[in-house]
């Protein structure tokens, strides 16, 4: 039995990578000619990890995360995800969520999270059964009927992530998806986006502005320079988990933060 | 005592009695004297014509139902389909859609000699007139609910694997439907418009057509009933929209309130090239 356990584990372990970009570049071609928005970007993501990537405004960060998630081709190199390459957006491999405007507003929360399995045609009940149980690991049991506009900031982007995970896909990336919300919901939020993944042991490529939250969720920080798009460095966030909001307040955790801070300063 | 009671009394309230006061006024003035009954008939001798001729009017509401029926089909299908292609494809949509926001501002009636040149003076031409009337505010909001639907629906669709026709049918088409119901009322009600007015001018049957013939005749009471047929299917009309609208009700403010928050950028653009 144990024996068992343990093959399996060794299957979904940490040592597969679940994300892994190789000499990715991106060029724009816009009214001023051809802009470098991404150059040699290489990441590997071991599966089950929680990687931040920060950087300057305009530095490409969502860019990068198109093309992770298929909606965007590179103009060079090869994202492997799950092992096999993205060529474009496969919601059972990867998940996405977004910043802020992206639930139906016609739409309630339960049948905003099972969007993605109506346009798979999945049977009704199958798919109603497995949104209700999504609404209620995001903590939103009993809200299935309500429609967005009826929802806070961050209920609506914890249907964001319900959305995001209906579908079991290995990797999540989130685009800044508590940038809208206000600082104390967007503690709360982060909070309770780690009790989510240790939950579902998903592999989680998440951007943001913040430093704070950069270092409080992640695993590995990846701090990227401005235009062009390169990745400058990988700090490894070595605090134990479960994270606490203690922790904030730390030595350690304010020394990673000023890390990060130099990283993005000094950067030209 | 009961001064207070009646001190603010609700805008409901208020309505009906201003409409009150109004048709008691309508059937006081001419019979005081202090207008004369050719240019106000009293009330209860329009009602009582129209009661007498009452076969003749519902003949006539009949075909102008019928004309209207027909023009509303023409203006809100063309109107939606051609409206989807000018808002959903850029290239015709830079091409097209200046001509059609300038042909919006032609009085259209001029038009309608014409019409009546080519198909006569029999319903077609009234349904081909309140036809083309209709159509632009349909075809115009449709365009625009479709061109600033927020960038953010369909990216998210795409990432969550829409095709094509899934994009269409499950985000672009609900997620237009608020703008393309207010395109819907207004061209609606100018088909009404349309059909009654050409009824007016050259015709041979039609509510309109009782307006126009009565007045010649100066036959005021039945002018007046003519014209109290015409409200009366406005009226109906504007009901039977509102209940349309309230049934949408729920996302349409929703999704407004999303529109002027979240899209900003996509509506000023949007604006700007209107």
């Amino acid at each position: 039995m144990q024996h068992v356990a343990n093959v399996t584990g060794d299957r979904t372990g940490v040592s597969k990578a679940a994300v892994e970009v190789r000499d990715l570049s991106h060029v724009y071609v816009g009214r001023d000619g051809a802009v470098p928005a991404l150059q040699d970007i290489d990441m590997t993501v071991p599966a089950g990890r929680f990687v931040v990537i920060v950087g300057p405004s305009g530095c490409g960060k969502t860019s990068l995360l198109m093309m992770l998630a298929g909606l965007r081709a590179p103009t060079g190199g090869t994202i492997l995800c799950d092992g096999r390459a993205i060529s474009k957006p496969d919601p059972s491999r990867v998940g996405v969520v977004f910043q802020e405007a992206s639930l139906y507003p016609w739409l309630t929360a339960v049948e905003n999270v099972e969007f993605p399995l109506v346009l798979k045609h999945a049977p009704r009940q199958e798919r109603r059964a497995r949104a209700e149980a999504m609404l209620k690991l995001v903590g939103l049991e009993g809200f299935g009927a309500r429609h967005p506009h009826e929802l806070s900031g961050g209920m609506k982007q914890r249907v964001s992530i319900a959305r995001g995970l209906v579908q079991d896909p290995p990797v999540l990336l989130m685009d800044e998806p508590f940038a809208a919300l206000d600082e104390q919901t967007r503690m709360t939020m982060g909070h309770e986006l780690l009790r989510i993944w240790e939950q579902t042991s998903k592999t989680v490529v998440f951007i943001t502005h913040s430093l704070t939250e950069a270092v409080y969720l992640a695993d590995d920080v990846l701090v990227m320079s401005a235009r062009p798009g390169r990745i400058l460095d990988r700090i490894h966030v070595d605090l134990p988990r479960p994270r606490t909001y203690q922790m904030m307040a730390t030595e350690e955790f304010g020394a990673l933060r000023e890390r990060i801070w130099e990283q993005i300063r000094t950067t030209p | 005592m009961s001064a207070s009671r009646f001190s603010r009394p609700s805008p409901r309230t208020v309505r009906r009695l201003i409409g009150i006061m109004l048709l008691v006024l309508w059937e006081a003035i001419p019979r005081l004297g202090i207008l004369p009954e050719l240019f106000i008939p009293p009330l209860t001798k329009t009602l009582n014509v129209l009661w007498l001729d009452r076969a003749i009017y519902a003949a006539a509401l009949l075909v102008t139902v019928y004309e209207v029926a027909i023009a509303m089909l023409i203006a809100c299908g063309a109107g939606i389909l051609i409206g989807s292609v000018v808002g959903g494809v850029a290239g015709i949509r830079r091409l097209m859609l200046p001509v059609f926001s300038s042909l919006y501002a032609v009085p259209i009636v001029i038009l309608y000699p014409v019409f009546t040149a080519w198909f006569g003076i029999g319903s077609e031409s009234k349904i081909a007139f309140a036809g083309v009337y209709g159509f632009f505010p349909v075809m115009l909001s449709t365009a625009a609910g479709i061109r600033t639907i927020d960038e953010q629906y369909l990216l998210a669709a795409r990432s969550m694997g829409a095709s094509l026709p899934q994009l269409i049918a499950r985000v672009i088409i609900p997620a237009s439907i608020p703008t393309v119901l207010s395109g819907l009322r207004l061209g609606g009600a100018l088909t009404i418009i349309g059909v009654v007015v050409s009824e007016m001018l050259t015709s041979a049957d039609g509510i309109g057509y009782l307006v126009t013939k009565n007045r010649t005749t100066l036959d005021s009471p039945r002018v007046f009933a003519a014209i109290i047929v015409i409200l009366a299917l406005s009226v109906c009309y504007d009901i039977a929209v509102r209940f349309i609208e309230r049934r949408t009700l729920v996302w349409q403010t929703a999704g407004r309130r999303d529109a002027t928050s979240q899209s900003v950028r996509a509506a000023v653009p949007a604006q700007a090239a209107a």
